[in-house]
């Protein structure tokens, strides 16, 4: 076996374990209204989840082709800048995972590998416009699209529904959520599997197993699929007390609501093949079904945190992929600096992960 | 005269998702609540003896979910096919 093989197969192993880290921090995304409102436990609600991702995954390839082609130039990545990109993301979800801030997987990895190739070829390397055009305006935009098409749907909801009573509503919207609830499920494992097939495609690109331009291979599609279904099945229940009670408290329509305009649109940029960030989509909803009954109700100070996230994970994770790839070139291009920061990964991920689960979970199936 | 961003930012496609977005974010969760407003009238109205009402309203309700239903159905298959 030669080294350029075990450098691919350590590149795609770390990708499904970022893909892997992407479904447990962004399972709150998926599940957190759902259980607030109680309208599915807990366990049921990430299990759900968890075969709805790795159904999603299979839906599309729009977005891994932009990944694969649209942001950093395909014909000068090299497996390294893939790696470095990887860690990049994988530090960043780690490090915002421990301390409970929902901010963005998906813009941590494309910050990663922009980072990581900055750093190995220099700006030219970079293709700007698919950055501002398919990744930071849609990363704008999608926001304040959620907040505005749920916001408009509660009040929407709230007219029809107003003077009916309130029990049998309330057990209708829970059957709703079960119903928009999986759409949001279905929606993430689209838009944010197909990055991760998007990378390890880079990867084989960087290795000359495919030619730029070449969709994912059917056994990266499912080994996609699977990592992010088991990331989401083990959960992050620590960002699922942020994302489901600390912005706003819910009531099942708007939770309904809310996880609706997550939904579609997620479901409709990833048609366009625009990677956007699930995170800051949903919870636009969230904070769009919230305001419109009532301004106050949205806790606009954990709000803040969370955008203060969102805003340092770009040049974060840029930062840790560019600084990761400068470390592995130290040993040459070849095998070993992606080895010995792949066991230093390896190690430190098990610590953090020991050290929470210590801690506790934030959210159990008793709180609830 | 071109927008600053024109050669960057495809606007069609940014177009294409608001409104696609605004028409499956807004409309399917309406046509939901509209679908439950017939179910829990029909249920009123069966209670108090108005059969005629009570059918009325679970046809509503009928149309609205499928409407729903249907409409999930469409985004699935325009999901799945390739442009």
């Amino acid at each position: 076996m030669d080294a350029a093989f075990v450098l691919l197969v350590i590149v795609v192993i770390t990708a499904l374990a970022f893909d892997f880290t992407n479904g447990f921090h962004d399972t709150a995304n998926v599940v957190a209204t759902s259980i607030s409102t109680r309208a599915m436990a807990p366990k049921i609600a990430v299990g759900y989840a968890a075969i709805l991702n790795f159904v999603g995954a299979f839906l599309s390839i729009q977005v891994a082709a932009t990944i694969a082609s649209g942001i950093v130039d395909a014909d000068l990545v090299t497996e390294p800048i893939v790696f470095g990109g990887l860690i990049g993301a994988i530090a960043w979800n780690l490090i915002t995972w421990y301390y409970g801030l929902p901010s963005s997987s998906s813009h941590a990895l494309i910050g990663g590998v922009v980072g990581s190739m900055l750093v190995a070829k220099g700006p030219d390397a970079i293709i700007g416009s698919g950055l501002l055009g398919k990744v930071a305006v849609p990363a704008v935009v999608a926001p304040i699209l959620a907040f505005l098409v749920a916001g408009v749907a509660i009040t929407l909801i709230y007219r029809i529904v107003h003077n009916l009573r309130p029990g049998p509503t309330n057990a209708g919207f829970k059957g709703g959520q079960v119903l928009s609830g999986g759409l949001l499920a279905l929606a993430h494992g689209t838009n944010d599997a197909q990055k991760t097939m998007g990378i390890i495609t880079l990867a084989l690109i960087g290795g000359g197993e495919l030619n730029p331009g070449a969709d994912p291979p059917f056994w990266v599609i499912v080994s996609s699929a699977t990592a992010i279904a088991l990331g989401t099945y083990m959960g992050g229940w620590r960002i699922i007390k942020t994302m489901g009670s600390r912005i706003i408290k819910m009531d099942t329509a708007q939770g309904f609501a809310a996880q609706g305009s997550g939904a579609a649109v997620i479901l409709a940029a990833t048609h366009v093949g625009f990677p956007l960030s699930t995170t800051h989509t949903i919870t636009g909803g969230v904070m769009g079904a919230g305001a419109a009954k009532r301004v106050s109700a949205v806790r606009w100070g954990v709000a803040g945190s969370i955008v203060t996230a969102w805003v340092l994970t770009l040049p974060a994770s840029a930062a840790i992929g560019g600084a990761t790839y400068a470390v592995t070139s130290i040993f040459g291009s070849g095998l070993t600096g992606p080895l010995i920061v792949f066991v230093a990964l390896v190690i430190v991920m098990a610590v953090v992960y020991a050290r929470r689960v210590s801690q506790g979970s934030a959210i159990t199936a008793a709180e609830t | 005269m071109h927008l600053l961003a024109d050669p960057v930012v495809d606007w069609n496609q940014l177009l294409d998702v608001i409104w696609a977005a605004l028409l499956g974010g807004i409309a399917v969760p309406g046509a939901f609540a509209i679908a439950l407003f017939g179910a829990v009238r029909a249920t009123d109205a069966r209670r108090n003896g108005a059969l005629g009402l009570a059918v009325g309203y679970w046809t509503l309700m009928a149309v609205a979910m499928t409407l729903v239903l249907a409409s999930i159905v469409f985004g699935v298959i325009v999901m799945t096919s390739k442009d």
